[in-house]
C-alpha cells in the first residue's frame, strides 16, 4: 500500500485549465482557489493552486474534467517548471500499422444446380462471397433471404440478427461493415426508404455493405407486388449529401446469385455500399441456379476497426467539421464515383447488332422484353434488347455503340419512368444524339406484359 | 500523467496544434470530461485498450474519437447501440463501449437502446444524463425536469412536453441487461463511486458476462446557466430526487453470455449447409413436351392457403429442371397466412423462361370453386383444366375454345388414404395423366427426393399420385 507521502502531488498547467473550479470543492485542504488573472493564451481564468497544505489525497484529479488538466505530477517536479512541449510532442502510439490480410479463394467441388427462389439465390451468393454477418427486418417480398440466412448462418458459425427496425439494421451493418466484415441485408421498398440515412453515413464513412432490395409497389405502404419504383432512390437518393453506389439489377434467379457475389467484391473494392435491386417477381421466383466454382474467404481490411491491436488506430467516421476538409472528402468521393463510371458499367445486349428498335429494360421486365424480342423477330421485325445490369452507373458507353443504327429506344419498366430518367440523364451527359424514345410502363405492382411490348413496337411508325 | 488511453496529442481535432491538442471540446465544468476520464482509467486498469471499440454518436461527446486511443466508430444520432452490436457481433473479442447522451439515447435512439439492452450481448453503455441538449444549444431533453426552462420549453417543461424519462429504471426493467446503475459526479464520494461503477460495467464485458448500463447524472453548466459548482449542487438537489441513484439491477451470478460464434470457411461444409448435393437427377423424358407447346408451357395452380398449390408447383418446377429444361415458379398469396388465396404460376421452357407469369396458362389446376371461376376463363384455347371435383360442383361455361375439363376428387382420395395433405399430389397424378407433361417416373423421383426419401411418406405420396392418375384416365 502506498503511503500517503509517496502519493504524487497534483500538477496543473494553466494552459489546460478552463477554470471551471470543480476541483475547488473536491479539495478538503482548500489548496485551490478561483483565479483572478486571464491566461494570455487561452483567454480563460485558470485556478490557482497553493500546495502548502496538500495532503496528496488525489481527489482533485477525479474532479477535473480535462485529460491534461489536474493530474499527478511526475516525480516531485513543480508544475511551474514543466514545459508544455514535454506533455505534447508526437503521441507515443504503440499500435502497429495494420498488415494487409487479403481475401483468399477456396475451390468448390461441383454440385447439381439448386432450384431456389431469387432471394435464396442471393443469400447463397452472399454466403459464397464470404458473408457471415446478416442483419435484417422482415418485409415482404424479401423475407425469404433473411429466413434462409437465419437457418444457414448458425451452421457456419455466422451471425444473423433480426433487428428492431430497418433503421437499426443499417446501423448494425455500419458497425459490422466498419469492423471489416462482409455484411448484408434483405429488404423491400418501404424498408429501403428507412435505411437511406444510414446508407449516407456508410458512404460518408466509406463502409462497404450489400443491400438487396426486392422492390414492391408504392408509394407508401403500396402493395407487395413486383415493381421497379426504387431505381430513383438507389441511383439518385441514397440519403443526404454527395452519395452514389453501384446499383446492380439482376434479371433471373441465377443473376441474383451472381450479382450478390459481385456486389460484395465491388463493395470492398470501392469501400462503398452496393445495392442489388430486384423486383418482387425475382425475389419470389424459383428457378435453376448454378453454383460458382470458387468461394471467398474474407481477409481483414487494413482500415477496419477490428477491435485488435493492429487496427487500434483506425476510425470509422462521417463527420468533417472543416469545410475545406469536407470538400476534399467529397472530391475524393467524386473521384471514386468517376472510377466506378469508367470501370463498372455492365450491360447485356441481346440482338442489338442490327436492331431498328432497341428495348431498354432491367430485372423481370427485361425477361418479358426478351420474350417480346423473340416474338417480334419471328414476325420479321429487327428488335433488340439492351439490358442494363448496372443501373448506376448507367451503361451509357455500350448504349452509345448501338445508337447509330437504332431508330427507336423503347424503355420497358414497372415504374413511372425511373429507368427512362436514368437513361435520359446518361444520354444527356454523353451529349449524343438519341433517336426517339418511347416507353411501355406499368405501375402499382403490375409488370408490362409481353403483349403490351409487342403491341407498342408494332405501333411505332416506320419500324422495319 | 494523463491516462495512456487518451491520445497524447489530439491530432484529430480540427486545430490540433497548440492548445487544442490537449484540451477537450467540452465546456468548462462539463461532466463528460469527468466521465471520460473514468472510462479511460477503467480501460487502462482492465488492460483492454487494444481490444476496445468506442462508439460515439451525435451529441457533445461525438468527438470522443479525438481523445480515446482505441478503435473508434462514430455513429448517427441515437444509433450507437446498433453500431455497437455490429462491432460486437463482428468481433466478439472486442470490447465495445457505447457512450451516449440523453438526447441521443433517450429520445431518437430509444428503439436501439432498448432492443440492444434486451438482447443482452456484452456491451457497455455509458449514458450521460444532464437533463438538456448540449450540442444543439440548450433545448429540452427527454430527461429535462418538469418546470425546467430550456430554449424549447421557455416557460419550463410542461404542457405537451412530457415528463422526465427514467432511463436506468426502464433498462433495469428489461430481462437482457445484467447490471444497471445510476451514479453522479457532484462530489468526491459520488465521483469515486461512479468510477467504480464504470469499471464494473466494463469488467462485466471483459469477463463476457453481459450487457451493462451506467447512467451518469452529469453537469451541463453552460446550458443550465449555472457556475460549475452550482451545477453540481443542482444535480444533487433537483436531478437526484427525480433520478434516484443506486444499483437498479444486478443479476451477475457468474453466468456468462453465450459465446458469439466466429465464422468458419470450409467448402464442403458450406455447400452442405446450403443444401447443394452432387445428386444429378435421373432424366426420364426423351424430349420437351412439344405436344403442349413447342417452347414454353405455362401452368397455374390455384386454391386456398393450405391446399398445397405452391408445393405442387415447386415439384413441377424441380421435375422440369431435373429433366434439363428451364422452369420457374412464382407464388401469389393473399394477406392471410392460412386459408387465404394461394396461386402459383409455373413455366416450363425448352431453353429459357422469359415471362414467368401465367396470365393465359396451358394448364390450370383448381383446388376450389373460386379459383376455377377466376382462372378457368383465362386458360388458353385447347388448354386443360384439372379441378377438385370433391369440392367443386358447377364449372364455368365461359371457357375458351377446346378447353378440356377434368374433375378428379383430390380431397376424397387424399382422405381415403388417411393423409388429407396429399391432395396436391393427387392433383399432380391427374396432371401427369391428362397432360403427359413429363413421364410418371420424373414426378415420382422428384416427390421421393422432396420427402427426403422417407419410405412411409414416399409410399403414401406415390399412392396419391397413382390414384390421381388413374382417376383422371377414367374421366378423359
Amino acid at each position: 500500500m502506498t503511503s500517503i507521502d509517496e502519493r504524487p502531488l497534483p500538477s496543473l498547467l494553466p494552459e489546460y485549465c478552463k477554470g471551471c473550479g470543480r476541483c475547488l470543492a473536491a479539495c478538503t485542504k482548500d489548496c485551490i482557489s478561483v483565479g483572478t488573472e486571464i491566461h494570455p493564451v487561452t483567454g480563460l481564468v485558470p485556478v490557482v493552486i497553493d500546495l502548502t497544505n496538500c495532503n496528496r489525497c488525489g481527489l482533485c484529479f477525479d474532479a477535473c474534467p480535462e485529460p491534461f488538466g489536474l493530474q499527478p505530477a511526475d516525480g516531485q517536479s513543480s508544475c511551474a517548471l514543466m514545459d508544455p512541449a514535454l506533455l505534447g510532442g508526437k503521441r507515443p502510439f504503440d499500435a502497429p500499422t495494420p498488415e494487409p490480410m487479403p481475401d483468399s479463394m477456396l475451390d468448390l467441388p461441383a454440385r447439381a444446380p439448386l432450384v431456389v427462389k431469387g432471394t435464396y439465390a442471393s443469400a447463397v451468393g452472399a454466403v459464397l462471397a464470404g458473408c457471415r454477418h446478416v442483419y435484417g427486418y422482415p418485409i415482404t417480398p424479401s423475407t425469404e433471404g433473411a429466413e434462409l440466412m437465419a437457418k444457414v448462418l448458425p451452421a457456419l458459425d455466422g451471425v444473423f440478427v433480426q433487428a428492431v427496425s430497418e433503421v437499426a439494421t443499417v446501423n448494425i451493418m455500419y458497425g459490422a461493415g466498419g469492423a471489416g466484415k462482409r455484411c448484408m441485408t434483405f429488404t423491400s421498398s418501404p424498408g429501403f426508404s428507412l435505411m437511406l440515412e444510414g446508407i449516407s453515413y456508410m458512404i460518408g464513412a466509406e463502409v462497404p455493405a450489400v443491400f438487396v432490395n426486392i422492390m414492391r409497389g408504392g408509394p407508401g405502404l403500396g402493395n407487395i407486388a413486383p415493381a421497379q419504383a426504387d431505381i430513383k432512390l438507389a441511383c439518385r437518393g441514397l440519403g443526404h449529401g454527395n452519395t452514389h453506389a453501384i446499383v446492380l439489377a439482376p434479371a433471373t434467379p441465377q443473376e441474383m446469385l451472381d450479382c450478390t457475389m459481385l456486389a460484395f467484391e465491388l463493395a470492398f473494392e470501392y469501400r462503398n455500399p452496393v445495392v442489388v435491386l430486384g423486383d418482387g417477381y425475382l425475389g419470389q421466383m424459383t428457378g435453376k441456379v448454378l453454383l460458382p466454382d470458387r468461394m471467398v474467404v474474407p481477409g481483414i481490411p487494413e482500415w477496419a476497426v477490428a477491435g485488435d491491436r493492429s487496427h487500434r488506430g483506425n476510425l470509422i467516421c462521417s463527420i468533417e467539421l472543416s469545410e475545406a476538409e469536407l470538400e476534399r472528402h467529397d472530391q475524393e468521393l467524386d473521384e471514386k464515383y468517376a472510377r466506378m463510371i469508367a470501370k463498372e458499367q455492365r450491360a447485356d445486349l441481346h440482338h442489338c447488332d442490327d436492331a431498328d428498335v432497341v428495348l431498354v429494360a432491367c430485372n423481370t421486365p427485361a425477361q418479358l422484353a426478351k420474350g417480346a424480342v423473340r416474338e417480334l423477330r419471328a414476325a420479321g421485325l429487327r428488335v433488340g434488347l439492351f439490358r442494363p445490369i448496372t443501373v448506376w452507373p448507367f451503361p451509357i458507353d455500350a448504349l452509345c455503340e448501338v445508337l447509330p443504327d437504332a431508330g427507336h429506344l423503347v424503355v420497358v419498366e414497372a415504374s413511372e419512368g425511373q429507368l427512362e430518367d436514368e437513361m435520359r440523364l446518361a444520354l444527356s451527359h454523353a451529349d449524343v444524339h438519341a433517336p426517339p424514345i418511347s416507353h411501355v410502363r406499368r405501375q402499382g405492382g403490375i409488370l408490362p406484359s409481353q403483349e403490351e411490348i409487342v403491341e407498342h413496337v408494332q405501333g411505332l411508325r416506320g419500324v422495319r | 500523467m494523463s491516462s495512456p488511453v487518451f491520445y497524447r496529442q489530439f491530432e484529430r481535432h480540427d486545430h490540433a496544434a497548440g492548445l487544442h491538442a490537449h484540451s477537450t471540446t467540452y465546456c468548462p465544468g462539463c461532466g463528460h470530461g469527468v466521465v471520460q476520464k473514468f472510462l479511460a482509467e477503467a480501460i487502462d486498469d482492465l488492460g483492454v485498450q487494444d481490444r476496445t471499440v468506442l462508439v460515439s454518436p451525435v451529441g457533445c461527446s461525438v468527438f470522443s474519437y479525438y481523445y480515446f486511443d482505441v478503435g473508434n466508430s462514430q455513429a448517427a444520432h441515437g444509433r450507437a447501440p446498433a453500431v455497437a452490436l455490429g462491432h460486437k457481433t463482428a468481433n466478439p473479442d472486442s470490447i465495445v463501449i457505447c457512450y451516449q447522451g440523453d438526447g441521443d439515447l433517450a429520445s431518437i435512439g430509444l428503439a436501439e437502446i432498448i432492443s440492444t439492452a434486451q438482447l443482452g450481448v456484452p456491451i457497455t453503455v455509458i449514458f450521460a444524463n444532464n437533463a438538456i441538449y448540449g450540442m444543439t444549444g440548450g433545448q429540452m431533453a427527454p430527461t429535462t425536469l418538469l418546470g425546467q426552462p430550456t430554449s424549447t420549453s421557455p416557460s419550463g417543461r410542461g404542457l405537451l412536453a412530457g415528463q422526465p424519462l427514467k432511463v436506468a429504471e426502464m433498462i433495469a426493467g428489461l430481462d437482457g441487461p445484467v447490471f444497471v446503475e445510476r451514479v453522479a459526479l457532484y462530489d468526491n464520494k459520488h465521483r469515486t463511486h461512479a468510477k467504480r461503477a464504470i469499471e464494473k460495467a466494463l469488467r462485466l464485458q471483459v469477463d463476457g458476462v453481459g450487457f451493462a448500463f451506467i447512467e451518469v447524472l452529469s453537469e451541463c453548466p453552460i446550458h443550465l446557466h449555472l457556475e460549475p459548482e452550482a451545477a453540481e449542487a443542482w444535480v444533487h438537489e433537483h436531478m437526484e430526487p427525480v433520478f434516484p441513484l443506486g444499483v437498479k439491477k444486478d443479476t451477475t451470478d457468474g453466468a456468462r453470455y453465450p459465446t458469439i460464434p466466429t465464422p468458419t470457411f470450409d467448402a464442403e461444409r458450406t455447400l452442405e449447409v446450403l443444401g447443394a448435393t452432387t445428386d444429378e437427377p435421373t432424366r426420364f423424358a426423351t424430349e420437351f413436351p412439344v405436344h403442349l407447346d413447342p417452347d414454353d408451357i405455362s401452368l397455374k395452380l390455384a386454391g386456398a392457403g393450405g391446399d398445397g398449390a405452391q408445393t405442387a408447383a415447386m415439384l413441377i418446377t424441380r421435375a422440369a429442371i431435373g429433366e434439363g429444361f428451364d422452369a420457374t415458379h412464382i407464388p401469389s398469396y393473399g394477406p392471410e397466412s392460412r386459408g387465404g388465396t394461394s396461386y402459383a404460376d409455373v413455366h416450363v421452357a425448352k431453353t429459357e423462361v422469359l415471362a414467368p407469369a401465367a396470365p393465359h396458362p396451358h394448364v390450370l389446376v383448381a383446388f376450389n370453386a373460386p379459383s376455377l371461376t377466376k382462372f378457368g376463363p383465362t386458360v388458353r384455347p385447347g388448354g386443360v383444366i384439372i379441378y377438385d371435383s370433391s369440392v367443386i360442383g358447377a364449372v364455368p361455361d365461359t371457357l375458351a375454345d377446346g378447353v378440356r375439363l377434368v374433375g378428379v376428387p383430390f380431397t376424397e382420395v387424399a382422405k381415403d388414404l388417411g393423409a388429407p395433405v396429399v391432395k396436391n399430389v393427387v392433383a399432380l397424378g391427374a396432371l401427369q395423366a391428362v397432360t403427359q407433361l413429363f413421364p410418371t417416373e420424373t414426378f415420382l423421383a422428384t416427390i421421393r427426393t422432396a420427402v427426403g426419401n422417407k419410405a412411409d411418406l414416399a409410399a403414401v405420396n406415390e399412392h396419391a399420385f397413382t390414384r390421381g392418375a388413374t382417376l383422371a384416365h377414367t374421366r378423359t
